[in-house]
C-alpha cells in the first residue's frame, strides 16, 4: 500500500519535473531514464535469470541504428522507434540459443565479444556509416506532433520507462516470473522442478535487449546523431554498475540506481568543469566513480543499495551465514 | 586431547550441532557413532577449524590431522605428493616418514592418487594425515566402501599408533562393530546432539544401540 | 616465402604476449575459480610504467624489472579485492575484477594521460632465411619460452608450487591439511600480476599502449584461455599462439580489417562447443 502510494508519488513528480527545468537539467533528466529504461533490463537478466550481460550496450546500439536507418530512409519514425526494441529483441533471441548455453565468466565474455564484434562491424560498414555513424536523424514525430525540444524527448522518456517498468512488474508477478525467482538461485534445481529453463532464460534475455533496444531508438531521435563511440563497453558495465547499486531483481532499484550514478556522475562532471581543473578530470572521476561504486556494493551491500536502505528501514536484518 | 563444551555449528538457519559435549583424554582412542546426517562430519570439520562454531568452545591438546570423510586425496597429484603436502603444517615435506609409517604407501608413491582403488587411497589418507605428526588424529569414515580385510588392515595401524606412539583418536564410525572392537568409550550422536555415551562393553548391550547400529543383538 | 616467415615471427610474438596473459588468467582461475577482467590492466600498468622509466633515464634492465613488480602488486592488490573478503562467489569476484579493471583507467589516465605511449626496446633485426625479423621479436619468444619452462618447473617441482596445485585441485582438501587457500588465491593474483606485467614490458616496444588497450588484451587471452577450458596452461600457450600467428596472418595477406571478429567469433563458438560437452551441474559452481 504504501509502495504503491509511493511509487503513484514519483511518478507524478517525474511527471511535472520536466516542466520547470532548465534545458541543460533536461539533459541529464532524459540520460537518466534512458539509462534506467536498460537497467531495469539487466537487474532483470542478473537478478532473476542469474547471469551476467558484459554486452547490453551492443543492444542499445541495435536500437538506436535500427530507428536512425529507418527514419533516414524515410520510414515514419513511430514505426523506426517500434522497430529499434523489436530489432533487439529478435537479434538477442537469435544469439541467444547458441549464446545462453554459456553460464557465469563464460557468458559475460561472449556478450563482450558480441559487442565488441558489433561495434568493429559499425565501424567498418558503409550502410552504418563507418566511424562517422549516421547523422542528421530527423525529430521523432507521430502524426501532426513534432518533437522539436528537450521537454518533448522528456515524456517520451518518462512514457518509455514507464511501459519498461510495467511489463517488467508484469513479468516479475506472473506464474513464470515467480519460477524465474528460482532460476537465479540454482539452475540445476529449478530444471529438475519441471521448469523450461532455458526458454524462461532466453525469454529474459530478449525482454533486456528489447528494453535497451527501446532506450537507443529514443537516444538517436534525441541526438540525432550515433556512431560506434556512442557505444563503448564502458556503456555496458555502468548498467551494471546501476543494478548493482540499485540492487538486483528489484524494479525500483534499477531505476534508483540508474539515478543514483547518472546523478552522481553529472555533479562530479560540473566540478570537473570548474576552472583549474584538469582535462582529463571528467573521464577520471566518472571512472573512479563507476569502480569504487561497483567494487564497494558488491564487497559490502551485495543486496544493493535501495533493499540495505529499505531492509534496515524494516529493521529485518539479513540471514547470518556460516561457512 | 580433545574438549568440546556446548558446541554449537549452524548453517545459516539449520543448527547442525546443538549443544555437543565430549572429551577424548590424550592417548584415548573414542569412538563416535551416528546415523547420516547427524552432524558428525560437522564436528569433525570444527576440530579441525574448517568451520567456527556459532558458540561453545574447542580445545586440542596439540596439532590436529583430519582423514575427512571420502578420503578427499589431490587426484591428479602423485602418492608423494599428496603426502608432501600432508606435512604442510609440520614442514615434514619428505614421505618416507610416512613409509615408515605405513611401508604399503612406499610402492604406491608415484602413482596418481585419484586411480587408486578406494583402500589405497584411504591409506593415503591415512599417510597423508600422519605426515603433520599429529598428537591427535580424527578419522571421518574410516570404513566406509571398503572390503572388510582392507578395513582391519587400517585399523590394525590405527590401533598400533595410538598403543605404541599414545597418539590420541576420534574414531567416526558408522560401522559399530569395528568402534567396539578398536574402543573403550564412545559417543552417540543423533540429530547434533549426543544423545547416549558411555563404556563401549554397556553400549553394546543397551538394546536401542544395538538395535540401530549393530543389525541387532551380538551374537 | 620469406614474407611469409616473417608474419609467421611477427605472429609467433603477438602470440606469446597472449599466451602470457592468458597464463595468468589460468593460473588465478585454477587457484581461486575467478575469471580475472583486470588481467590486461596488468600488462597496460607494467607498459606505462617502463616507458616513463626509461624516459626518466633508468636504464634498461632495471625499468623493466621494476615495472614488472609494480605489475605484481597490482595484482596482489587487486587479489585483495576480489577474493580477500570471505564469502564472495566467483561471479562476484568477476564483477569486482571488472571494477578495478575501470579504476585502474582513472589511476592511468591522472599518471600518464590519454595517450598511446611506447618504450625503446631491443634495436635492430636479424634476417633469417630471407626474412627479416625484428630483434624485439626473438626477445618476445625467447623470454615467453623461459618464463613458461619456468612456471612448469615451479608448479611441478617446488613445494610452493603444489601447495598451489592443490588448491586447484581439491580446495576443501587443501585446508584440511593446513592450507591457507585464501593466501594461495592471493599468490595467484600476484603470480598473475607478474606475468601480465611480462607481457605489458615485452609487446610495449612492439606497438603503443594506452590505458583503454586492456580490453583487446584481455578478450584476446580470455580467448586463448578458453581453448584449455581456463585450466590447461599447455593448451592456453597453443592457442594463444594460434590466435597470434591468425591474426597477423590475415593483417598482413590483407584481411586486418576483420582480425578481431574472426578471434572473437572463433572464441564464443570454441565456449560453445564446450559447454556442450560439459552437463550444467559442474559448471554451476563457476
Amino acid at each position: 500500500m504504501i509502495g504503491r502510494v509511493a511509487g503513484a508519488l514519483v511518478a507524478v513528480v517525474t511527471l511535472a519535473l520536466p516542466a520547470v527545468l532548465a534545458d541543460s537539467a533536461l539533459a541529464v533528466y532524459i540520460l537518466l531514464g534512458l539509462a534506467a529504461m536498460v537497467t531495469v533490463g539487466v537487474s532483470l537478466l542478473m537478478g532473476y535469470a542469474g547471469q551476467v550481460s558484459l554486452g547490453q550496450g551492443a543492444f542499445y546500439a541495435i536500437g538506436a541504428y535500427t530507428a536512425a536507418l529507418l527514419a533516414l530512409h524515410g520510414v515514419p519514425p513511430v514505426i523506426g522507434l517500434v522497430a529499434a526494441p523489436v530489432a533487439a529483441a529478435g537479434f538477442a533471441l537469435v544469439i541467444g540459443v547458441p549464446l545462453l548455453r554459456l553460464r557465469g565468466h563464460h557468458l559475460a565474455f561472449a556478450t563482450l565479444a558480441m559487442q565488441l564484434i558489433l561495434l568493429s562491424l559499425a565501424g567498418q560498414l558503409e550502410f552504418t556509416g563507418g566511424d562517422i555513424g549516421l547523422q542528421a536523424i530527423p525529430q521523432f514525430s507521430a502524426g501532426s506532433f513534432e518533437a522539436g525540444s528537450a521537454l518533448a524527448y522528456a515524456y517520451l522518456t518518462w512514457a518509455g520507462l514507464a511501459l519498461v517498468m510495467l511489463v517488467t512488474r508484469n513479468v516479475i508477478r506472473s506464474r513464470p516470473g515467480r519460477a524465474l525467482r528460482a532460476l537465479a538461485t540454482s539452475e540445476t534445481a529449478a530444471a529438475s522442478s519441471g521448469i523450461p529453463v532455458g526458454r524462461y532464460k532466453l525469454v529474459v534475455f530478449a525482454l533486456s535487449a528489447a528494453f535497451a533496444g527501446l532506450a537507443g531508438g529514443i537516444y538517436c531521435f534525441y541526438t540525432g546523431y550515433v556512431a560506434p563511440g556512442s557505444f563503448p563497453v564502458l556503456i555496458s558495465i555502468q548498467y551494471i554498475v546501476m543494478a548493482v547499486v540499485g540492487g538486483l531483481g528489484t524494479i525500483w532499484g534499477a531505476v534508483a540506481g540508474a539515478a543514483a550514478i547518472t546523478l552522481l556522475v553529472q555533479g562530479l562532471n560540473s566540478l570537473a568543469a570548474l576552472p583549474g581543473m584538469p582535462s582529463y578530470a571528467p573521464g577520471v572521476l566518472s571512472y573512479a566513480v563507476y569502480a569504487l561504486v561497483l567494487v564497494l556494493v558488491v564487497l559490502f551491500l551485495p543486496r544493493g543499495l535501495l533493499p540495505a536502505v529499505t531492509g534496515r528501514l524494516r529493521r529485518d536484518r539479513p540471514p547470518v551465514e556460516t561457512r | 586431547m580433545i574438549g568440546v563444551r556446548d558446541l554449537v555449528v549452524s548453517y545459516g538457519t539449520a543448527t547442525a550441532l546443538d549443544h555437543v559435549t565430549l572429551t577424548v583424554e590424550a592417548g584415548e582412542m573414542v569412538a563416535l557413532l551416528g546415523p547420516n546426517g547427524a552432524g558428525k562430519s560437522t564436528l569433525a570439520n570444527t576440530l579441525a577449524g574448517l568451520l567456527t562454531p556459532a558458540s561453545g568452545t574447542v580445545e586440542i591438546g596439540g596439532r590436529l590431522a583430519l582423514i575427512p570423510e571420502g578420503r578427499q586425496l589431490f587426484p591428479d597429484m602423485s602418492v608423494a605428493d599428496n603426502l608432501a603436502l600432508g606435512g604442510w603444517r609440520s614442514g615434514e615435506r619428505d614421505p618416507s616418514y610416512a613409509y615408515d609409517l605405513l611401508p604399503r604407501l612406499a610402492e604406491l608413491s608415484r602413482r596418481r592418487a585419484g586411480v587408486l582403488s578406494g583402500g589405497e587411497q584411504q591409506m593415503v589418507a591415512f599417510g597423508r594425515a600422519l605426515m603433520s605428526r599429529p598428537a591427535v588424529l580424527v578419522v571421518d569414515e574410516l570404513s566406509l566402501g571398503l572390503a572388510p580385510n582392507v578395513t582391519a588392515d587400517l585399523a590394525g595401524h590405527l590401533a598400533g599408533l595410538n598403543r605404541e606412539r599414545g597418539l590420541t583418536v576420534l574414531l567416526i564410525e558408522q560401522n559399530a562393530r569395528l568402534a567396539f572392537d578398536l574402543c573403550r568409550r564412545a559417543y552417540v550422536l543423533e540429530s547434533g546432539r549426543v544423545v547416549t555415551e558411555g563404556e563401549c562393553a554397556e553400549l553394546a548391550g543397551d538394546p536401542r544401540v544395538a538395535g540401530a547400529y549393530l543389525g541387532g543383538a551380538i551374537t | 616465402m620469406s614474407a611469409f616467415l616473417t608474419y609467421l615471427l611477427n605472429g609467433l610474438a603477438v602470440g606469446c604476449a597472449i599466451a602470457l596473459i592468458a597464463g595468468g588468467l589460468v593460473v588465478i582461475h585454477r587457484v581461486t575459480g575467478v575469471v580475472n577482467f583486470a588481467q590486461g590492466t596488468f600488462a597496460v600498468v607494467a607498459g606505462l610504467c617502463v616507458s616513463s622509466l626509461l624516459g626518466l633515464g633508468l636504464p634498461h634492465g632495471v625499468s623493466e624489472v621494476a615495472a614488472v613488480l609494480v605489475a605484481a602488486l597490482a595484482g596482489l592488490l587487486t587479489g585483495l579485492a576480489a577474493v580477500g573478503r570471505r564469502g564472495t562467489t566467483p561471479l562476484s569476484s568477476l564483477i569486482v575484477t571488472l571494477g578495478v579493471g575501470v579504476l585502474a583507467y582513472a589511476v592511468e589516465i591522472v599518471l600518464w594521460g590519454d595517450q598511446p605511449r611506447s618504450a625503446p626496446g631491443l634495436a635492430g633485426a636479424v634476417t633469417l632465411a630471407g626474412a627479416r625479423i625484428q630483434t624485439q621479436h626473438l626477445l618476445v619468444i625467447g623470454v615467453t619460452a623461459a618464463v613458461f619452462a619456468l612456471l612448469a618447473l615451479f608448479f611441478g617441482r617446488t613445494y610452493l608450487g603444489k601447495a598451489l596445485t592443490a588448491c586447484a585441485s581439491n580446495p576443501y582438501a587443501a585446508r584440511v591439511v593446513g592450507i591457507d587457500t585464501r593466501l594461495m588465491g592471493l599468490l595467484a593474483f600476484a603470480l598473475g600480476g607478474l606475468l601480465g606485467g611480462i607481457a605489458g614490458v615485452l609487446v610495449t616496444p612492439l606497438r603503443p599502449i594506452s590505458f583503454d588497450t586492456d580490453v583487446t588484451l584481455i578478450v584476446n587471452a580470455f580467448a586463448a584461455a578458453v581453448f584449455g577450458a581456463l585450466t590447461r596452461p599447455v593448451v592456453t600457450l597453443a592457442g594463444a599462439l594460434l590466435l597470434g600467428v591468425a591474426e597477423t596472418m590475415a593483417a598482413g595477406y590483407g584481411y586486418g580489417s576483420h582480425q578481431l571478429e574472426v578471434a572473437l567469433g572463433l572464441m564464443i563458438v570454441v565456449m560453445i562447443v564446450q559447454a556442450g560437452r560439459r552437463p550444467a551441474i559442474s559448471q554451476e559452481q563457476t
